[in-house]
């Protein structure tokens, strides 16, 4: 029995971790990801400070008070919701996974 | 494109306005359109400075361009070279073009009635090399095309743009248009979406420079090269997340043909200094 379990330890402390799933923060920061700071401002201390105002800016009040359900519309396709939008659709092209997606309305829904 | 039944959405209906009806190439039209979208949105941006580009929202870029406007001689210089190289056949790129080049840039792109195609100064240049057996440049090379294209811009500077779309041309400078407002590629932005939508904005930080004016202002000189207007707008459609049509293709000379039309009338402005 100890035997068997010093082999799964060994045999878990040789395997390769699995890659971390990245922060939310990135998710909004990363060019390969989301890249929402290439257009959107955030409060001071919730990412990187930026002029970048293609997007409006994001305050934590107005995430909440659309709530994550319309965020998470917004994220998957905001073309259906304004088809002038010049905003990717994150999820209807494949950019961001469901999960991505998940921790980008938690990271939205948090901010200050 | 959908468009708007109500009458005050105003932004929808300038959208719809500005996209090209299927068969109706009206060249005077839709340069109106962009200049008259443009104006609405910037106010406070004189005709003039339509040619700075990004440097004209954001006066650390103008300082910084002047602090090196010199970066271009040693790339012209190049280009220079490369232009009064004699071939095998004693000729020259220089002996190809009226007065050897001088202010003849602004005429480019033109419609060839030959091959009923429109032709960039960088087909010129080519079909120049073609025509005395010499090895041709290639389109996407910053170091021989984009240097020649430096010089010769160089040639026309202050000299304003006079793009003509003849009856014939039409339907090419209809589908340069409508690839400038398709949307492409994973993140689905269009040209339009950043540089008539959005001119004077800001993305990742840096000024949107409008539409117009976008084409007076090609060569940009990045780090000891010359980047051509279709080198940008390659390096644009990989931002957007499309596989960029290749430098040359029919695809990019119409976008420059409609692109260069929209700045007629604007001084050439070639070889400013851009960060790497």
């Amino acid at each position: 029995m100890r035997g068997a379990a010093l082999a799964a330890l060994a045999c878990a402390l040789s395997l390769p971790a699995a890659a971390a799933p990245p922060a939310a923060v990135d998710l909004f920061t990363r060019a390969d990801k989301g890249h929402c700071i290439a257009c959107h401002q955030v409060p001071a201390g919730a990412g990187p400070a930026t002029r970048s105002d293609l997007g409006p800016r994001l305050e934590g009040a107005r995430m909440r008070e659309l709530g994550r359900a319309r965020l998470r519309e917004l994220i998957v396709d905001p073309t259906r919701l304004n088809p002038d939008t010049v905003m990717p659709p994150y999820g209807r092209h494949h950019i961001l996974d469901a999960g991505e997606i998940d921790r980008l309305v938690e990271y939205l829904n948090a901010l200050p | 494109m959908r468009c708007p039944r109500r009458l005050g959405a105003l932004v929808a209906a300038l959208a719809c306005a500005l996209a090209p009806a299927a068969g109706a190439a009206d060249p005077a039209g839709a340069k109106a359109a962009v200049e008259a979208r443009l104006r609405a949105q910037l106010p406070g941006l004189a005709r003039s400075d339509y040619v700075l580009g990004a440097a004209a929202f954001d006066p650390e870029i103008r300082a910084r361009e002047d602090a090196n406007a010199d970066a271009a001689r040693e790339v012209v210089e190049r280009g220079a070279a490369l232009w009064k190289r004699r071939f095998k056949d004693g000729r020259s790129l220089a002996a190809c073009f009226p007065n050897g080049g001088r202010r003849v840039a602004a005429a480019y792109p033109q419609y060839h009635t030959g091959s009923r195609r429109v032709f960039t100064l960088e087909m010129a240049i080519n079909q120049c090399l073609k025509t005395h057996h010499e090895p041709l440049l290639d389109y996407d090379d910053p170091r021989t095309m984009g240097a020649v294209t430096a010089y010769v811009r160089s040639l026309a500077a202050g000299q304003a743009i006079g793009v003509r779309v003849p009856k014939a041309a039409e339907a090419l400078f209809d589908q340069g248009q409508r690839l400038y407002f398709t949307r492409m590629g994973q993140r689905n932005f269009a040209c339009a979406s950043c540089h008539v939508q959005g001119a004077g904005k800001r993305y990742a930080d840096v000024p949107l420079s409008p539409a117009i004016g976008q084409a007076a202002r090609w060569p940009f000189i990045r780090d000891g090269d010359a980047l051509t207007l279709q080198a940008q707008v390659r390096a644009c459609l990989e931002r957007m997340g499309a596989a960029p049509f290749p430098a040359g293709s029919e695809e990019l000379n119409d976008l420059e043909y409609f692109l260069t039309y929209l700045s007629n009338g604007l001084p050439v402005k070639a070889n400013a200094w851009r960060p790497k």
